[in-house]
């Protein structure tokens, strides 16, 4: 005898082990379609789990940066609010003063003019004093509640910059410089040319103009800053969600099932299961006992 | 010859056949007991008396008949000691997977259910501080976040240690297991031994015995000996004989109880005052999860505990609180089952790197530990960050995991290769026992008709005498 004894426990084990593969093969990919996931734990392949959680971190990381990207945005809107209401808030004053020089003009008049300045100055320390989440925009890293002293107008805040992290290289300035916005200079100037008006130094007037004119084109200056930074906040923005998208796709193909790979698959263990079923049915009921009378 | 001897030798057919028959029956009802071996009789020719060929001078007529030697057993021994062998190492590998994969489990990676995440989402949470210094709400998410990840590690950890009780309790009763095994071994062998000295049938227990070796190789990889003149076997554990003839050991267990002892006193199993390496079986497979792997993992998650809270404490402790107090450390603890959260307000958390001042440089600070090669620069050279050794960790659980899977897929064949060896050796072949039914039906019926033939050939030699 050349081949293998073959025994009803023997072709029961062989067949039983055979029925056995062809299952597991069939629920495996069943399990990976269900859950479209043909990385689950770390054992299903271990390059690919390591690589998938760095990938997912980094997108979590993306999307933190984002989020400070809009922080970055609400903070730098308010400072162009405020600096925008700043420039017409100097551009009134400019004109008040030039109406201060006509000298057909009354004591009351320019009684009124002064009382109108302080006015101005007033809100323009309002403005400067301008606060996002209790933070004033222009006050630097000082800890004071407000940039510029609503009595004194002395300037309390700090040239040190408020940072945030825009994308994994990049950190961007999100405050503006108090300096930058002539936090320091502009509420003296307001102060002084209401004095000069109320005692009709018109020298000392046309010096105050100057010092306007000079304090608008800094604003202009710091206006045109965070609106480059504004653009740049832009630029991250986009960049940075393209990253992540770019994650979120490698997340994918390094995750999820190959579909139409899966199916194919599937139907093909699916056949070979029937297939060694009906074989095992087919083999088992026949014996010499069907043969014998 | 005479009508006498001839009616005696057929006779003997007639009670050969009927011995062989019962055989059959004996193999076709026990066709599908597991360990049950075929029985086959074996059966030789019986030569006349020498001294009948004396007095009758003719020596071409010489019969006797028929005699059954033995009812034989069909085993092979070293297909069954091969069996043996595979079961032990298909235990040992499926006790490890099972033990592992309960510790990979508790990972929840890759996903967004695991451990990476929350790290991630603490990190994150930083970023909103460095923007909003003075902001409660954003330094109370902080809080909350650290706390999910010191709660998150906490889970793993006594996951891990649970995993590990279970395997020690499944130690234990192995070991018990064995332990009565081995005494009904050598019960059996005590049988065996009796039955052989009274002549009286051993196949049955013959078999029985063979089931219980198997059993203690699975359990422990013990090793049969080559069984003795009287039918009994013996079991060597890695040298130490656990039954030898009809006496059994008892082996026990010692070392320590709990992962934290695992280490230092590991569980053992032992006999006597000396160690038993087990090297194959439930219990070897046990052992590796109890002695190395788990207390590996668990060591393994303390070490990212430990990073975590000393890369965070070390740039906590350089910022300043926003009412200008030093920040202190900001996570307590000794590893990943205990490590807690200092603060607990948001005025506690060091934010600015200036005192007096609200920068939020010391919150980007801890923000960017995030980025794993500012963790790595704050830990030292050579160091690696905690979400680097959290990827490790999981590298290290899914690779040994695979491994073991592949393991098992070659044992399991090893093992069916071996049962199917033993099986189609062993096995009953019902087709086989038909034909053997009716080629002893049919001797039976031939030896009858022997008889008929010599009653008619007397009857006619009795009638001549009328």
């Amino acid at each position: 005898m050349t081949g293998m004894r073959v025994t009803t426990r023997s072709s029961t084990t062989a067949t039983m082990r055979g029925l056995e593969s062809s299952l597991n093969r069939v629920q495996r990919l069943q399990n990976q379609l269900s859950s479209g996931r043909q990385v689950e734990r770390p054992s299903d392949d271990p390059a690919a789990t390591v690589s998938s959680m760095k990938l997912r971190s980094q997108k979590r990381a993306d999307e933190q940066y984002l989020r400070n990207i809009d922080d970055a945005r609400g903070r730098l809107s308010l400072a162009d609010d405020a600096l925008t209401s700043l420039s017409s808030q100097i551009r009134r004053a400019q004109e008040l003063l030039t109406s201060s020089r006509d000298a057909a003009l009354s004591d009351d008049s320019r009684a009124a003019i002064s009382a109108e300045l302080v006015e101005v100055r007033k809100s323009m320390i309002d403005t400067y004093n301008a606060r996002w989440i209790d933070r004033p925009v222009f006050g630097g890293t000082k800890a004071t509640e407000n940039a510029v002293d609503p009595t004194t107008g002395e300037y309390l805040g700090n040239d040190a910059p408020i940072v945030a992290r825009i994308s994994r290289d990049v950190t961007m300035r999100t405050d503006v410089e108090g300096t930058a916005a002539a936090a320091g200079v502009l509420p003296d100037i307001l102060a002084r040319a209401a004095l000069d008006i109320g005692n009709n130094d018109m020298t000392s007037v046309v010096t105050d103009q100057d010092e306007l004119a000079d304090a608008l084109s800094t604003v202009l200056r710091a206006l045109g800053d965070v609106g480059a930074r504004a653009s740049q906040l832009e630029t991250a923005e986009q960049s940075v969600d393209s990253e992540r998208l770019d994650f979120v796709s490698r997340i994918s193909e390094n995750e999820d099932v190959d579909l139409p790979y899966a199916i194919m698959n599937l139907q093909t263990s699916q056949i070979a299961y029937q297939a060694s079923l009906g074989a095992a049915a087919k083999v088992m009921q026949t014996s010499l006992l069907d043969f014998l009378r | 010859m005479s009508g006498f001897s001839t009616m005696n030798t057929a006779i003997s057919g007639l009670l050969a056949s009927q011995r062989a028959l019962d055989v059959v029956g004996q193999n076709v009802v026990n066709a599908n007991t597991p360990g049950y071996s075929r029985q086959s009789v074996r059966v030789s020719s019986v030569g006349a008396a020498p001294s009948s060929t004396l007095h009758t001078g003719n020596a071409q007529a010489v019969v006797g008949g028929v005699q059954i030697d033995t009812v034989e057993r069909i085993r092979d021994t070293f297909l069954e000691n091969t069996r043996v062998a595979a079961g032990a190492s298909m235990e040992a590998v499926k006790a490890q997977t099972s033990a592992l994969k309960g510790a990979e489990q508790l990972l929840s990676e890759p996903g967004d259910g695991g451990l990476q995440s929350v790290i991630d989402d603490f990190f994150n949470a930083w970023h909103d501080v460095a923007q909003k210094p003075t902001d409660e709400g954003a330094g109370a998410v902080v809080i909350q976040r650290a706390r999910t990840v010191a709660s998150q590690l906490a889970f793993v950890s006594n996951g891990i240690e649970e995993r590990w009780e279970t395997s020690l309790s499944e130690l234990r009763a192995t070991v018990s297991e064995l332990n009565q095994a081995a005494t009904d071994l050598a019960k059996v062998n005590q049988r065996i031994r009796e039955a052989h000295v009274v002549d009286r049938p051993v196949n049955e227990l013959l078999d029985q015995r063979d089931m219980l070796v198997r059993k203690l190789g699975e359990l422990a990889g013990g090793k049969p000996s080559v069984q003795s003149e009287d039918g009994m076997v013996s079991v060597t554990v890695n040298g130490l004989a656990l039954v030898s003839g009809v006496r059994a050991e008892q082996f026990t267990l010692t070392g320590g109880t709990t992962l934290a002892t695992a280490t230092s006193t590991p569980p053992t199993v032992t006999f006597g005052s000396s160690q038993v390496s087990v090297a194959s079986g439930k219990a070897a497979g046990l052992l590796a999860a109890l002695r190395t792997d788990l207390p590996g993992v668990s060591q393994q998650l303390d070490g990212l505990a430990v990073a975590l809270r000393d890369v965070v404490n070390a740039v906590h402790i350089t910022g300043f609180t926003t009412d200008s107090v030093p920040g202190g450390e900001f996570f307590d603890g000794t590893g990943a089952s205990n490590l807690s959260v200092i603060p607990t307000l948001t005025s506690q958390l060091a934010v600015t790197q200036t005192a007096g001042e609200i920068d939020g440089n010391n919150a980007l600070a801890i923000a960017d530990l995030s980025i794993d090669a500012n963790a790595e620069l704050v830990l030292g050279p050579g160091s690696t960050s905690p979400s680097g050794l959290w990827r490790n960790l999981a590298a290290n659980v899914g690779t040994q995991v695979q491994g073991l899977e592949r393991g098992l897929e070659v044992q399991s064949t090893v093992l069916s290769t071996a049962d199917i060896a033993v099986e189609s050796d062993a096995g009953v072949n019902l087709d086989e026992e038909m034909a053997s039914l009716l080629l002893f039906q049919r001797s039976y019926q031939a030896a009858a008709r022997v008889i008929s033939t010599v009653d008619s050939v007397l009857e006619t030699l009795i009638n001549l005498g009328r």
